[in-house]
């Protein structure tokens, strides 16, 4: 732990301040016009500016403080991506208490947990829905002093002494600022660096979810890495950011809220995650992360909507998407296109690529990425020949966020690549992943048993996942260790290589490979409905819901063949031998996903134990 | 926002005519080709063209209340014809049998529109109350009645199988309808009415334009679409029925004052119900609701006849000499009713539509929606 704190000290000075809200204050004192937020209000994109963002914090720091957060103390947020997330976030820093982001789609049960678990003291919730489910746990939350309501739709008539509207909250916050206007700027400066500066739940697809807790270094290096890794020292003088990915996640929170600021850039909050595709278009964002399944269902899209595509532009697309692919393995194998390839690639820009790119809101990316899990090489590839470059990341909550990337000019398929500046990994002898980094947490909170069996007395941290080197000197996570297969036959087998190669399918949404002790591999597969339904309306196959479309043996064929393909790519002890539809969509609401829609093996395993059984008799 | 085109910070911006730099660039470069066509181009044409803008600037009026404002107006010969005759009285030239007042053109082109806005302000009350079918059948009277009031009143309009001269084109001293040079060039009259004609159409093409874009536009469209439900939007039908009429009347008397001092010539007989006809079809095969558009058939309608006279060659059943099965004249008016069936039922949207269709075509590539 010890050399940890040195490096972290190290990594913070790039910076220049000790924590994210001295950041924030210092860019609002140098170009305090810079726009820092856009949200859309009434169909159009309005603006805050770095002065009115550090205003704003100021004023919800002076409110948290005047309802009685003292440094040490747990502010909530439960809402989606909005300017009142990052101010709020920003704010409980700013006063040394620590935020804790829960995600809008947590269910009541879970939010008591998370409020109980973490003792926060004051509430921001986003509109009614947030509210009525911390209303009904309340009373088993002795801690919770303050509920303050962001959209006041539908709590106007709500008569609880607890309630609080975000205007209020303000208001409060600018009087007290009044009465004590250096107390915010007081409080900054005094920021230790390596207290707690944010906690954050891992949403956990075992157990009850634990409390990661960041430090202010932690985040002022990650923010740092984070400008280092996709911008290099050339940052752009305007920056856009899409804010989409839940800020609760530590994948988001790197981006929209540590590394815009470290890039001084504009993020834009998406209005909903429904219209994420045309606020993308809008946007065109200048570095834009993504989780595989946005990747996937990118690459999805684009499919079928050239499926539906005039006779020209169909036959068009599939000339320059074949040179593509083969300009993007020459690109991989030998680091460049070749004179050949970039003259193919030219022209495929001006005929295909570029408005393809712009459709699909890649147009001004100069830099996407892709993590929180393994992406399938082959969707990798397509946005490799569409020019769009992409990096491929490995990171945790644990090890805020960033770790080992692979770049532009270093790329192996299927890897995770290598460490970036300050990260050092090793191997431990069941192949598990070691880290050690500026970016280590400091621990779980509340539980130093968990945390012990993670960070060892050498200050690495102990990843869960089994991971691989390459000849070319990459990292290959072969999966997580809990959730490695061993069949009856004795053989290790990686379901989630075998699950991506299922979802290259556009047709397959999610897939959960089954075998641990068992003769064969099988699987558990849902459609993608959207896809899946296109196609069937195409093939004039009738269908009503989810159900009934999963359960049409025309969509069982078709299924089939996709598994047939993902079998050609795998040994024959590695193949699935048959497979199961799952019959309904899954949600995170219903505990089948966690809140990053990652599937909840042991649930699917429980719930749909009469198909599992079914495959095996 | 520049570089992201469809980012929005401000509603202005949402709303504007040109979305990015790019359009605004192709705009001008596309005007400056139109205003250097006189130079090469040969005499008739260029005065075929002329009236081309000016029709433009009666269709767009006729598109504000029909396309926009969704009342169909039969009466719009009327209204050209009071633009035309206001025009005349003021800017034509006096003689023993009819009045005129010779001003300049700067006051008798307002005041042609202004005089026909009136009138259409006057009777929009009475149109206000009704809908549809009976509003055509009110707007068809005005022409009967405009037909009467123009042949009696002889000392305005000269009189049935007379007519008169129409307003003289002369802007403080200098005369579009004369030849004379520019700096040293020479220039024919017809050259001067066309760059008249096309500075015109683009000043109140651009008026009409930020007119429907703007609340204006947006509450006529809203009475178009369903005029219970704007009411209850709280716009005020009365007043933007009124404005509608008023509006759209000032564009015919605009371009009634212009349309005529092209041929140099105005005769009772001129604002019929065919006239009114003509500039429904001009609304319906360029567009309807669409500034664009109602250029787009303005300039198909005026050049149609010409184009057909150019076809006669080419085509063995048309008349030469005593020969052939149809005249050209013959033909025009065949095409022109063929015409108006076709693109009603495959073409609603006009010559817009099939422009917006190729814009989307090319806009979406390398998509299909």
């Amino acid at each position: 732990m010890t050399s940890t704190l040195e490096r972290s000290g190290a990594g913070a000075s790039a910076l220049g301040v000790n924590s994210i809200p001295a950041l924030l204050r210092s860019i609002a004192r140098e170009e305090p016009d810079r726009v820092a937020l856009r949200e859309k209000e009434f169909g159009i994109w309005q603006e805050t500016t770095y002065g009115g963002y550090w205003d704003l914090v100021q004023a919800a720091a002076m409110a948290m403080w005047s309802l009685g957060v003292r440094p040490g103390d747990k502010v909530a947020i439960q809402s989606e991506n909005r300017i009142a997330w990052v101010v709020s976030d920003i704010a409980a820093a700013a006063i040394q208490a620590a935020s804790v982001g829960l995600y809008a789609t947590n269910p009541a049960a879970e939010v008591e947990y998370l409020l109980w678990h973490s003792e926060a003291k004051v509430l921001i919730a986003e509109d009614q829905e947030q509210v009525d489910k911390a209303l009904a746990v309340k009373d088993s939350l002795p801690n919770l002093t303050k509920i303050i309501y962001v959209e006041p739709r539908g709590v106007r008539s709500y008569n609880d002494p607890m309630l609080m509207s975000w205007e209020v909250f303000l208001g409060l916050g600018r009087a007290a600022l009044e009465e004590s206007p250096r107390r915010v700027d007081e409080l900054v400066d005094g920021i230790d660096p390596n207290e707690v500066g944010t906690l954050v739940y891992t949403s956990g697809t075992t157990g009850p979810p634990k409390g990661a807790m960041l430090s202010h270094n932690n985040m002022t290096w990650v923010a740092e890495s984070g400008r280092k890794l996709i911008a290099g020292d050339a940052v752009p003088e305007s920056v856009q950011y899409l804010s989409y990915l839940p800020l609760c996640h530590v994948f988001g929170r790197l981006y929209d809220l540590a590394g815009a600021l470290a890039m001084r850039a504009t993020v834009n909050f998406a209005e909903s995650i429904e219209t994420v595709v045309s606020d993308l278009t809008e946007i065109q964002p200048t570095y834009f992360p993504a989780p595989p399944r946005i990747w996937e269902k990118m690459h999805a899209g684009v499919q079928i909507r050239m499926a539906d595509a005039s006779p020209i532009k169909k036959i068009l697309y599939k000339i320059f998407l074949s040179t593509g692919m083969k300009n993007a393995d020459r690109l991989l194998a030998t680091g460049s296109r070749g004179l050949w390839g970039s003259l193919t690639h030219a022209l495929g820009d001006v005929l295909v690529y570029r408005a393809l790119k712009k459709k699909i809101g890649m147009q001004r990316c100069l830099q996407a990425v892709s993590g929180s899990a393994p992406i399938a090489p082959e969707v990798l590839k397509f946005f490799m020949a569409l020019g769009v470059p992409i990096y491929e990341g490995w990171g945790m909550t644990e090890t805020t966020a960033v770790g080992t990337v692979t770049t532009r000019d270093e790329i192996e398929l299927g890897t995770i690549g290598k460490p970036i500046d300050d990260v050092e990994v090793e191997l431990a002898e069941d192949g598990e992943m070691l880290v050690r980094s500026p970016g280590i947490f400091l621990g779980y909170f509340k539980n130093p048993e968990a945390t012990a069996e993670t960070i060892d007395s050498e200050g690495w941290m102990h990843t869960g996942d089994v991971a691989e080197w390459t000849e070319r000197g990459f990292l290959r996570i072969v999966d997580r260790k809990k959730d490695i297969i061993i069949t009856a036959g004795g053989k290790n087998i990686s379901p989630s290589e075998i699950e991506n190669k299922l979802k290259v399918s556009p047709f397959i949404k999610e897939a959960m490979v089954i075998g641990d002790r068992r003769k064969f591999l099988t699987a558990l597969i849902g459609i993608e409905f959207d896809t899946v339904a296109n196609w069937a309306l195409r093939k004039n196959i009738t269908f009503t819901t989810y159900r009934d479309l999963s359960e049409k043996p025309q969509v069982r064929e078709l299924i089939q063949k996709a598994v047939d393909t993902a079998n050609e790519h795998f040994a024959r002890v590695e193949t699935i031998k048959k497979f199961a539809l799952i019959p309904k969509e899954l949600d995170h609401e219903e505990g089948e996903l966690t809140a990053t829609q990652k599937i909840k093996r042991r649930v699917l395993t429980d719930q749909f134990s009469d198909l599992i059984e079914e495959m095996y008799a | 926002m520049r570089g992201r085109p469809n980012l929005f910070t401000r509603y202005e911006a949402d709303a504007g005519i040109f979305p990015s730099n790019t359009q605004r660039v192709w705009f001008v470069i596309g005007l400056l080709a139109v205003a250097a066509l006189p130079i090469w181009l040969p005499r008739d044409w260029m005065i075929l063209i002329a009236t081309a803008f000016i029709a433009s600037v009666g269709v767009i009026g006729l598109n504000l209340i029909t396309g926009y404002a969704g009342q169909v107006s039969l009466g719009h010969a009327f209204f050209l014809g009071i633009g035309a005759y206001a025009g005349a009285a003021l800017g034509g030239v006096a003689t023993d049998r009819v009045t005129g007042l010779g001003l300049d053109i700067l006051i008798w082109l307002p005041a042609a529109g202004l005089a026909a806005g009136l009138v259409g302000a006057i009777i929009a009350p009475v149109a206000v109350r009704l809908r549809g079918l009976y509003l055509a059948f009110l707007t068809l009277g005005l022409v009967f009645l405009g037909e009467h009031i123009f042949r009696e009143w002889d000392s305005v309009t000269g009189g049935p199988g007379i007519g008169r001269e129409p307003a003289e084109l002369s802007l403080l001293g200098w005369r579009f309808d004369l030849d004379g040079t520019i700096g040293g060039f020479d220039v024919t009259r017809e050259q001067q009415i066309y760059w008249l004609g096309l500075v015109v159409l683009i000043f109140m093409g651009f008026m009409a334009k930020n007119l429907v874009r703007s609340r204006i536009g947006r509450a006529f469209a809203a009475i178009r679409d369903r005029d219970i439900a704007a009411e209850v939007m709280g716009i005020d039908l009365t007043r933007y029925k009124v404005l509608a009429f008023a509006v759209s009347s000032f564009y015919a008397g605009v371009a009634g004052a212009l349309l005529f001092t092209v041929t140099g010539f105005v005769n009772t007989a001129s604002f019929n119900l065919l006239l009114s006809i003509n500039y429904i079809a001009m609304v319906v095969i360029g567009g309807a609701a669409s500034i664009a558009g109602s250029i787009m058939g303005a300039a198909f309608l005026t050049l149609l006849p010409r184009m057909i006279d150019a076809a006669g060659d080419v085509l063995p059943f048309l008349e030469v000499g005593s020969q052939g099965i149809l005249s050209t004249s013959q033909l025009e008016r065949v095409i022109f009713g063929v015409l108006i069936i076709a693109f009603l039922i495959f073409e609603p949207m006009g010559l817009y539509g099939i422009w917006i269709r190729i814009r989307n075509y090319w806009k979406a590539w390398p998509f299909s929606y």
